[in-house]
């Protein structure tokens, strides 16, 4: 492929990225650097806004609770994604298609309807609790919604496909000759999954768990639909710095503190993964 | 057998919150209980009789149709050269060109928003398509590559030693060959676009609202099922679109299970 070709085919999509990405990321970087006066924009190369994240207690403390959440989730959905992979990857059942269609629906239905149907479940009038109270089960509605447990529960059920994409893929490659070889010696079938398909599928797990743990704490929708502000986690910061406070250079600094973690973890995840993993991401 | 209850449980947490939408926008009654109370299709004809709601959804539909044709067109183009092209720094570009995946998109949206409002062109109905062609582009670019490894080049060769011009080689040979991984990629940059919240959240205005953010908006608001019936439509049309990708690449190869 000649290099005009080359140029004429990519450029595009590269000029897109470097007009409309890349610039305005160095630009959010230089506006994080600046100070913010009366609204106005004051240029400067100060690292004053990261001080002011770093020295200030309320802050500090929802970095501290977007990183947990972030934890509790990963670790959900390590727990009920796995099971799920595993199954996914062995079966040989003919409603396979159906059971990637299950899985991959939750991301193709948006983040919005997902948490409108949580609502509908978790409110205190919603239906858990009404089913619940109304049959006299119990005198008042229990704490569902409006807490880290909805938030974390809602949070689970957004990214658990993105942990089974992440497994099965794995769970998949491991040849099942090792399993039938380690049973023939005679090893129990618990024993060959816990000395042979758990360690051979560390790779899935890992990029699992990063990938899900940096959607997670970036992750402002379900916080503020379920969590119905009173759960405060990074994101929302930005997100009111940005379109309500319009304290636009300590609203990218904040960003920025969210996008270092996050590049930390891609950066881990691409190493883990080597090879880049097909399908979606 | 314990494994067996166990998937079967996650599946159900998996499908239920759509279960339970789909359910609330069929009920007759203001809250959803259990059993329900009875068969309606108000809160659809409400739906459907608001004029907020019906400008929306026509904006994403047009949205995401001009997204997805624009990011099937350079996101394939741009794979054609990820996949054959031999030159240096190769891997480099291919990270690069995937990074708006990876990034979280409420950065990709602060940044753009931003840059916008410098550049004097926020809320406008480019900046939102832009933005939208930015983060659809390179699915299409992973699920084109995916197809387009398996190519064998031979076939475009034996036309090219046949006569045919590179181009017409491609457009008439590979084209052919590959248009399941084309079309998918197409169908879900279309979904990916629709049912965009993060990144449009930052780029609107109260003009130009698609239908999650005017969703998002009445939710703030109202607890009523009128909601529950946009979220049914929306559901219906996520579903649509599956069959669809399934139709032309089988999911299977999709997930890259």
């Amino acid at each position: 492929m000649s290099r005009g070709a080359r140029v004429l085919l990519l450029g595009p999509y590269v000029l897109l990225l470097t007009v409309f990405f890349t610039v305005p990321l160095v630009l959010m970087l230089l506006i994080s650097l600046s100070r913010s006066s009366f609204g106005q924009i004051d240029w400067a190369l100060t690292g004053s806004q990261y001080v002011r994240f770093f020295t200030d207690a309320y802050y500090l403390s929802v970095l501290g609770d977007t990183l947990w959440l972030g934890v509790l989730t990963t670790v959900a959905c390590l727990l009920l994604g796995y099971p799920l992979a595993y199954h996914l990857a062995l079966t040989r059942t003919r409603w396979k298609p159906l059971l990637i269609v299950f899985i991959l629906s939750p991301l193709l239905v948006g983040i919005v309807i997902r948490c409108y149907g949580w609502m509908i479940l978790l409110a205190d009038r919603g239906l858990i609790n009404e089913t619940l109270t109304q049959r006299g089960w119990l005198a008042k509605p229990l704490p569902l919604m409006y807490n880290k447990f909805g938030v974390t529960v809602a949070l689970v059920h957004v990214f658990l496909p993105f942990m089974v994409l992440s497994l099965t893929g794995v769970l998949k490659r491991i040849e099942p000759q090792l399993l039938e070889a380690s049973q023939t010696l005679g090893a129990s079938p618990r024993r060959a999954f816990f000395e042979i398909t758990l360690p051979l599928s560390l790779p899935g797990i890992l990029a699992g768990s990063l990938l899900v743990f940096s959607l997670a704490i970036s992750s402002f929708v379900v916080p503020i639909l379920v969590g119905g502000f009173k759960v405060h986690v990074l994101p929302m910061v930005v997100y009111e710095q940005v379109l309500s406070v319009f304290d636009w250079p300590f609203g990218a600094a904040n960003a920025f503190v969210l996008l270092a973690i996050s590049v930390v973890l891609i950066a881990v995840y691409i190493k883990v993964t080597e090879r880049a993993l097909r399908g979606i991401v | 057998m314990i494994l067996r209850v166990v998937v079967g449980l996650v599946y159900a947490f998996l499908v239920l919150p759509m279960v339970v939408v789909v359910l609330a926008a069929f009920n007759a009654g203001n809250y959803f209980t259990f059993p329900p109370q009875g068969f309606s299709l108000r809160w659809f004809a409400n739906f459907f009789h608001r004029r907020e709601f019906m400008q929306a959804l026509w904006l994403s539909t047009e949205l995401a149709f001009w997204t997805a044709l624009a990011s099937t067109v350079i996101g394939t183009a741009a794979s054609v050269v990820l996949v054959r092209g031999r030159f240096r720094g190769r891997d480099l570009l291919n990270a690069f060109v995937t990074s708006p995946l990876l990034l979280p998109q409420i950065l990709t949206g602060v940044a753009l928003l931003q840059f916008y409002t410098l550049l004097k062109m926020q809320a406008s109905y480019a900046a939102l398509l832009i933005g939208h062609i930015v983060v659809t582009t390179p699915y299409v670019i992973r699920t084109v590559t995916a197809t387009l490894t398996h190519f064998d080049l031979a076939l475009e060769e034996a036309a090219q030693s046949l006569g045919a011009h590179p181009v017409r080689a491609f457009f008439e040979v590979t084209l052919g060959v590959i248009k399941p991984g084309v079309v998918a990629g197409a169908i879900f940059a279309f979904a990916i676009s629709f049912d965009n919240f993060t990144l449009s959240l930052f780029l609107t205005s109260a003009k130009l609202t698609p239908l999650p953010i005017e969703l998002f908006a009445y939710l703030k608001y109202s607890f009523d099922p009128t909601a529950a019936a946009v979220s049914a439509f929306a559901i219906g049309v996520a579903l649509v679109l599956v069959v669809g990708i399934s139709r032309f690449m089988g999911l299977e190869e999709f997930t890259g299970f």
